[in-house]
């Protein structure tokens, strides 16, 4: 009997105990996996390096779980993570619903790129500032400096495509897949030709002539692109415009391609020029697909949030992790650092790129309009449905959604 | 061996209480769920008759995705089950080997689902996958495996059938294990041929292992969801969309949770026929 309660003592003593470990992290970061999250993990050790008392958990989630978690974990008024990481398209709902803490304006810098920082603030440009960029990603183009011209519009792709189109190495690659990959890699194209997903009052404005011109020459994009591109995503796109079986990416992400000069990984070293992407209609519109990271409306340990956010976002760190991983920066003075232009020698573009980019559109449903679009989109470069009835059909069900 | 009847019924009150709280409470709110409009930030919920149910019966979205469900359904688990008897009849007789080829047959059982879909995605890519590249040395040609709407489908089932084949195989296994060794004896003495000992001894007595089979499967692809994500995201052109991650799009994803809810509680009538289906195959009586 008296074996049987000090067992039962100590197992009881050891459940406090290991809760009381996972309870006593002084900082708790949800972030992304993969090169985000290896920057967030130098960056955690280094900033441990200084605080060396300071304890920091760090989650790295892919994608889809780290909305899921964050999400449930708001909306539930949750304290388990203190700052947290977010794609732009999820900061009008994360905003809106008062999931994020106002940041100390004083402690931001003026260096951080102005089109990036007014997307971290609710209303966008005006209202108090949520979150800091983190990562600068934005939708570039590459295209084969040896093969072609410098490509100034779509017309002019699907031209220089059709004309560089073999069976070795198709004229175009791009993300076919279902969903968000078919979406971005159409929306520059779309802003292009003069087309909306949603007008100034935040109607749905998808079905135009503007849009089916778009839909049209995107479906025709088809012909001269790898066979199987429908299941195509990063990756694919990645080997097939470093591995010489394209002539152009009409959407690269720069944390896709610090590899393409390295001649270890690439066939094309010195070959790709990776710019804006082309304009049509309109002048060239990159599309941004900027992370960023905010303290929690419900943190526990506010204030090291914001004090690690600081040291993350700043000039020093992100030039480290730029020149270490290839994370996009998003403060001016880190593309205009000679070490850093050096490595990667398409930041200029990058950073113009960023300048004039434009986000995608500020509304709550934008996962399920994004979803509809993809699905119609897809249907159509199969040629199940004509661009007009993906026009019709797509602004039919997102004006339901919303 | 209980001094008062109430002393069962508090040993089993934990477990049933969870069981209340984590099966029978999610699916009573599922149903609630199914039949509002439900507001996820702020909780709201909205009563709105069978609205859900209509708008999703009347989509051709999910229609598509019933229909490749079932479709998928019937063609894995009957395929797997097939092919698992092929193999339990081969394994049943004793054969020089027989102990290193076993573990190898189920190996891919043993793999990540995840894993598993990568390993195929990656064979299964048009240009540089390994599979179009042994079709290109035997003089076929190359097939658009995952992204031609019409073979998508078909492409899953392969690679299902790779990984869960072995699990039937080892069920049927083990019931060709069980049949007693003197009824074979006797046949084969009264000079019944090997096919008619398959036909009427052998395949009459594994009838219960064969439907535990086919119910273990189907219940198990009927709800498939990571292979199709993986390898496809659904498309092309809602080729291989399922229940399973249509529900998971308009649960996770969208946070409806109205619509999720619907979808649920259709999987789950279906699953419900199915295993009904089933158990009065496996437990009625032998004729």
């Amino acid at each position: 009997m008296f074996t049987k309660t000090k067992m039962a003592t100590a197992l009881l003593g050891l459940a406090v105990s290991v809760s009381g470990v996972a309870q006593a992290a002084d900082l708790v970061i949800a972030g992304r996996d993969d090169l985000m999250g290896r920057a967030l993990e130098q960056s955690v050790a280094a900033y441990q390096a200084e605080h060396p008392d300071m304890d920091i958990e760090l989650l790295k989630l892919p994608y889809g779980s780290l909305y899921e978690k964050l999400v449930i974990g708001m909306r539930e008024g949750d304290s388990s993570f203190d700052l947290v990481m977010i794609d732009d398209t999820w900061a009008t709902e994360f905003m809106s619903q008062g999931w994020l803490a106002e940041l100390n304006e004083d402690r931001v810098s003026q260096d951080f790129i102005p089109a990036l920082t007014d997307i971290s603030r609710y209303p966008v440009g005006q209202g108090p500032l949520y979150s800091l960029p983190v990562v600068g990603n934005v939708a570039m183009f590459a295209y084969r400096s040896d093969l072609m011209d410098e490509p100034e519009t779509w017309s002019d792709v699907i031209a220089q495509g059709t004309q560089l189109h073999t069976a070795e190495r198709s004229g175009v690659v791009f993300r076919g897949t279902q969903g968000n990959p078919i979406v971005t890699g159409f929306l520059p194209m779309l802003w292009a030709y003069g087309g909306n997903i949603v007008d100034g009052d935040g109607a749905v404005n998808f079905d135009s002539p503007e849009t089916v011109a778009a839909i049209r020459d995107f479906v025709s994009l088809r012909e001269i692109a790898p066979r199987g591109i429908e299941v195509y995503n990063s990756g694919e796109v990645r080997d097939a415009i470093q591995q010489n079986k394209a002539a152009m990416a009409i959407e690269v992400w720069p944390s896709w391609v610090p590899t393409m000069d390295d001649p270890e990984l690439s066939q094309v070293v010195n070959q790709v020029e990776i710019i804006p992407p082309p304009g049509e209609v309109n002048a060239s519109t990159p599309m941004l697909g900027v992370w960023q990271m905010g303290v929690s409306a419900n943190a526990e340990n506010a204030v090291a949030a914001e004090d690690f956010l600081a040291y993350f976002t700043s000039a020093d760190n992100q030039r480290e992790l730029t020149l270490s991983l290839g994370l996009p920066p998003t403060r001016s003075s880190v593309y205009s650092d000679a070490e850093v232009v050096d490595t990667y020698r398409w930041y200029p573009n990058q950073l113009n790129a960023l300048r004039q980019g434009a986000p995608r559109p500020r509304i709550n449903a934008w996962q399920e309009l994004e979803s509809i679009m993809g699905d119609y989109l897809q249907l159509a470069l199969l040629g199940r449905i004509t661009p007009e009835q993906a026009a019709q059909q797509a602004h039919q069900r997102m004006a339901a959604a919303l | 061996m209980f001094r008062s009847g109430w002393q069962p019924a508090l040993l089993l009150a934990p477990a049933l209480l969870l069981l209340a709280l984590l099966t029978l409470y999610p699916i009573a709110y599922s149903f609630v769920l199914a039949f509002t409009d439900a507001e996820y930030q702020s909780d709201a919920l909205t009563f709105v008759g069978w609205a859900n149910f209509n708008t999703l019966l009347n989509d051709w979205f999910f229609q598509q995705a019933t229909w490749n469900t079932v479709r998928f359904t019937v063609s894995a688990s009957v395929v797997q089950v097939g092919l698992g008897l092929v193999l339990a009849l081969l394994f049943a007789r004793p054969f020089p080997g027989r102990q290193w080829f076993l573990p190898l047959f189920i190996y891919p059982m043993m793999l990540s689902t995840l894993v598993c879909a990568s390993i195929w995605k990656a064979w299964m890519h048009y240009d540089f996958g390994w599979l179009n590249n042994l079709f290109d040395a035997v003089g076929l040609s190359r097939q658009p495996w995952l992204s031609d709407p019409a073979l998508a489908l078909w492409s899953i089932v392969l690679v299902d059938t790779w990984q869960w084949t072995p699990m039937a195989f080892l069920i049927l296994l083990a019931g060709l294990q069980g049949i007693p060794q003197d009824i074979e004896e006797a046949a084969t003495l009264e000079g019944a041929t090997p096919w008619q000992q398959f036909w009427h001894i052998r395949l009459p007595l594994l009838r219960p292992y064969l439907f535990l089979a086919l119910l273990l499967r189907s219940i198990d692809t009927f709800k498939l969801f990571d292979k199709v994500y993986v390898l496809t995201g659904g498309g092309p052109a809602f080729a291989t969309e399922t229940l399973s991650l249509m529900a998971y799009k308009q649960g996770f994803k969208f946070f409806n949770l109205g619509a999720a809810s619907a979808i649920a509680v259709i999987m789950l009538a279906i699953a419900l026929v199915l295993s009904l289906a089933y158990a009065w195959q496996v437990m009625r009586r032998p004729s």
